[in-house]
């Protein structure tokens, strides 16, 4: 019986869910010791609003990335979805009501039908992505790489018909304003939406075939599931989740630009779902494991916002790129990455002075504001840098003999 | 005489299962030396220790008089071993010559790769092989029984004296085998030492030397082939005597359930111009009827258009039960009641990265379902009935597909099957890389089936064991439907007859 539960136990502790958890209260307990502001004692409640609306507006897409990733595709497109969804609901708000929306004073009745219109266009560039992929014939890379590039441009043209000739829409009625992008009601939102998703996943028909076209689409076929039907579910999802993010980013930025929207953010939810489990490779993942890689991949971000102080938004790529490095080589299983030589080879040697150096150059980089900042500082963590990856990198070539 | 290889006290444990367990033994230079046992007896975890693809183990391996640990296939090629793997280990994106020379491309001057070398080196050991395939064809285009031919032609440009075969024939026709055998002896002139791992009895008696049974990761014996009988080799092996099959009682005359009327498949871009060509027969209550044919006699074709998976719509009828039927997808064949199970497991049946549970229940979920939701309860209890009515050997329902047998693999993707209480089960060679003991009772299972009601058509590559569970056999040769037998009428020569029929007409 010990033996059973200590198994459980192991097998829990395995999960990525678990162990995204345990990185997360981590990252939490170094920001609280390190943060010069000690803004997560002293004003708890701002701060976990933020973080709370960040990961759920990347939650959303991201779950919508998720489904398309376990169903066995890719989805480039929901950056510019988002942009163009913000584009036309903001567009179906000018051009339905253009006399409320002059005065600021927007009927509820007239957003709905703008809302129901964006979500609308989502499901069709779904199905546009879907078609692309399942009747055309053309890989997932390929046919949302078109999506991305040709929607965004899409929107800008829209915008410019719309508008007479201006590259953006202001949002024009300052309560509606704050009720879109309320962290409490958009909160409420996507917990609904993560219930369903997440139900759909894991307890029903439909779930189980995408996690096993997923996996083996030929397969799939072969054992009377009709993969293009599923391919075109999981497209819609996606996009029309990106279509979400679109209306309640409009209102959290304040206007609709569709040239810079939520540019890059499709390989943000990507980053999420593989931080949260999802291999990429199809078939595995969990909707709760992406969930708390959203929220992990946030709270690194505003963790090093605040320890680093300066140029909040400059180095958010770096640290999605790390994170994503460090999330998946750690969640290899078994002994693959204990075990591994990741500097005991001829490419690891030559990866030291690349990395010795980025890490002395992002020292200067984060720190050269700080009162006790000098140059010499940024050198000499390099060279420690470099020190310890060459010890590691003896250690190993050490093991293997 | 001096051993070439010297296995001492080997062993290997995966996690919580022992594969292997203190296994000695020698190989002497020369010599043919067959490993037989079940599958899980440790046979594929020797060979792979010894083709330096396991490097962590217990025990010692000489070669030659020297202790060896290899940490990877180069090391063990480096002293002369090959391995021809029992999956196919080739980049189908790539010619055939580039797989021979894959890592050891010939260069030119320059360094850049000497296309004319390769090409001329791959024709040279392709005709030492009788093969007609051409060095630049597309790996991705050839059938499974060439692509193992460029398998062996890459081991034989490696010059090795030492070659370990894991079931080479497993996919090969007869036609191919008689050319397999060939080849083999014609390395044995040369010296070479050859393992061979083998589950067929009458290849084993025909090639070996001696033969080493291994059972449940241990050494059990090894015997001189002369002074032995297959009964003893299958007794060593299983432990116990394994029962013939008998000729079941079957009333002749029972419903037709499926009828094909000149069923035709287009071949588009190819001389041949049609896959199938004006295929017609009947299927009755109960029967197990057998297709045989030499690789691209159209026998995975047929039984694709019958399941709704051919990529074109073939022309012609299909009856089922009177009715006519135009499946444009499995969904529409399984729904009418036909079930199928493909030839290539790896590859287009088993879902890997899914539990024993998921993977059966995946073609009956729906009936396990309320609304769209699988019932969870319902959908174990259905699974675990099944994995007892076919005892699967697994460690229960959730267990990695992975860690079973390919035997029980493929009574799990059977089990898929029964799921749908079909009336139709089509087989596509069923028993392909399953052991001895578990192609007994696949057998056991088709004839069950069979007389509970199910009309099973089933192809094999093997005819003896197209004999002995069809009770009707058709022979398809280039498309073509050129026999048909009964049991009582069937025999090897016969069937070999009708299935080189129409390709000998058109060459002469």
């Amino acid at each position: 019986m010990s033996a059973n539960e200590s198994g459980i136990v192991n097998r829990l502790l395995a999960t990525v869910e678990i162990k995204l958890i345990l990185a997360w209260l981590i990252v939490v307990a170094a920001t609280i010791l390190l943060d010069p502001g000690r803004t997560y004692l002293n004003n708890p409640g701002s701060t976990a609003e933020l973080i709370v609306r960040n990961t759920v507006f990347l939650g959303f897409f991201a779950l919508g990335s998720a489904v398309i990733i376990i169903s066995g595709g890719i989805d480039l497109s929901s950056g510019s979805v988002i942009a163009l969804s913000a584009t036309v609901f903001s567009s179906l708000l000018l051009l339905i009501d253009p006399e409320g929306f002059r005065a600021g004073e927007i009927q509820t009745g007239v957003v709905c039908i703008a809302a129901a219109g964006t979500l609308l266009v989502g499901a069709m560039v779904g199905t546009l992505n879907a078609w692309l992929i399942t009747a055309a014939g053309l890989p997932p890379f390929i046919a949302t790489l078109a999506t991305m590039v040709g929607l965004r441009s899409f929107g800008r043209g829209l915008i410019l018909a719309v508008t007479g000739n201006r590259s953006q829409i202001d949002f024009p009625d300052l309560e509606l304003r704050d009720a879109l992008k309320d962290v409490t009601s958009v909160s409420l939102v996507f917990l609904v939406f993560a219930v369903g998703i997440w139900f759909l996943m894991s307890r029903t028909v439909i779930g189980r075939h995408l996690h096993a076209m997923g996996g083996n689409e030929a397969a799939a076929k072969l054992s009377g599931i009709r993969t293009d039907r599923l391919k075109w579910l999981a497209y819609v999802i996606g996009a029309v989740s990106a279509s979400m993010v679109g209306i309640v980013y409009f209102a959290d930025q304040g206007s609709a630009k569709p040239d810079i929207l939520a540019r890059g953010y499709e390989l943000n939810a990507i980053a999420a779902s593989v931080i949260g489990g999802c291999a990429l490779t199809g078939g595995i993942g969990t909707i709760p494991g992406t969930i708390l890689g959203c929220l992990f991949l946030r709270t690194v971000i505003d963790a090093v916002n605040k320890i680093v102080g300066t140029g909040a938004d400059v180095y958010e790529g770096m640290i999605v790129g790390i994170v994503v490095v460090l999330a998946v080589t750690f969640s290899q299983r078994g002994t693959a990455s204990t075990q591994r030589a990741f500097f005991a080879t001829r490419i690891g040697w030559a990866a030291v002075p690349v990395l010795s150096l980025i890490s002395g150059i992002s020292f200067v980089l984060f720190f050269r504001e700080k009162p006790w900042y000098s140059p010499s500082y940024a050198v000499a963590f390099g060279v420690v840098v470099a020190a310890c990856l060459i010890v590691r990198g003896l250690f190993e070539s050490k093991r293997g003999k | 005489m001096e051993a070439v290889i010297s296995i001492r006290n080997v062993g290997k444990r995966f996690n919580a299962v022992q594969a292997l367990c203190g296994v000695s033994f020698d190989v002497l230079p020369g010599e043919l030396h067959a490993v037989m046992g079940e599958n899980g007896a440790g046979k594929s975890t020797l060979m792979k220790i010894l083709s330096g693809v396991i490097d962590d183990y217990e025990g010692e391996l000489w070669v030659a008089g020297q202790l060896q640990r290899f940490t990877g296939t180069r090391d063990a090629e480096r002293v002369g071993i090959s391995i021809i793997h029992q999956e196919l280990n080739l980049v189908e994106q790539l010619s055939v010559a580039a797989n021979i020379f894959l890592g050891r491309e010939a260069r030119g001057p320059l360094g850049l790769l000497n296309q004319r070398e390769m090409d001329r080196q791959a024709g040279d050991l392709l005709q030492q092989l009788e093969s007609s395939l051409s060095p630049s064809a597309m790996v991705s285009s050839l059938r499974v029984g060439d692509q193992q031919l460029i398998e062996i032609a890459k081991a034989l440009s490696l010059n090795s004296s030492i070659l370990i075969m894991d079931e080479p024939t497993s996919a090969l026709t007869e036609a191919e085998v008689a050319r397999l055998y060939g080849v083999i002896e014609r390395l044995r002139r040369r010296g070479v030492t050859i393992l061979y791992i083998s589950h067929k009895m009458d290849e084993v008696f025909r090639l070996a030397d001696r033969i080493t049974v291994l059972r449940d990761g241990e050494f059990v014996k090894t015997v001189d082939r002369a002074s032995t009988t297959p009964r003893e080799i299958a007794h060593l092996m299983v432990g116990r005597e394994l029962e013939v099959s008998r000729p079941r009682a079957r009333s002749p005359e029972q419903p037709v359930v499926l009828q094909v009327k000149r069923l035709s498949l287009v071949w588009p871009g190819h001389s041949k111009a049609w896959r199938l060509n004006q295929v017609s027969f009947d299927l009755q209550r109960g029967e197990i009827l057998g297709i045989a044919g030499l690789m691209g006699a159209g026998r995975t074709e047929l039984l694709e258009c019958l399941f709704g998976a051919s990529a074109l719509a073939p022309s012609g009828e299909i009856l089922l039960r009177g009715k006519p039927q135009q499946f444009r997808h499995p969904a529409d064949a399984m729904k009418a009641g036909i079930a199928m199970v493909t030839e290539d497991r790896k590859r287009l049946g088993l879902f890997s990265h899914m539990n024993v549970r998921e993977n059966i229940s995946l073609c009956g979920i729906e009936s396990l379902a309320q609304l769209g939701m699988i019932r969870r309860a319902k959908e174990r209890k259905a699974t675990e009935q099944q994995i007892q009515q076919l005892c699967v050997k697994t460690d229960g329902t959730e267990a990695s597909i992975n860690s079973l047998s390919g035997g029980n693999q493929q009574k799990c993707i059977l089990a898929r099957c029964m799921l749908i209480e079909p009336q139709v089960l089509l087989l596509d060679d069923p028993t392909r890389g399953v052991d001895v003991g578990a192609k007994a009772e696949l057998y056991r299972l088709m004839e069950q089936l069979a007389a509970s009601g199910m009309s099973i058509i089933v192809t094999s590559s093997e005819l003896p064991e197209l004999l002995t569970v069809s009770d009707r056999i058709l022979v398809l040769s280039e498309g073509v439907l050129t026999g048909e037998f009964s049991r009582a009428e069937a025999t090897e020569q016969k069937i070999m007859e009708a299935a080189t029929q129409q390709a000998t007409r058109q060459t002469g």
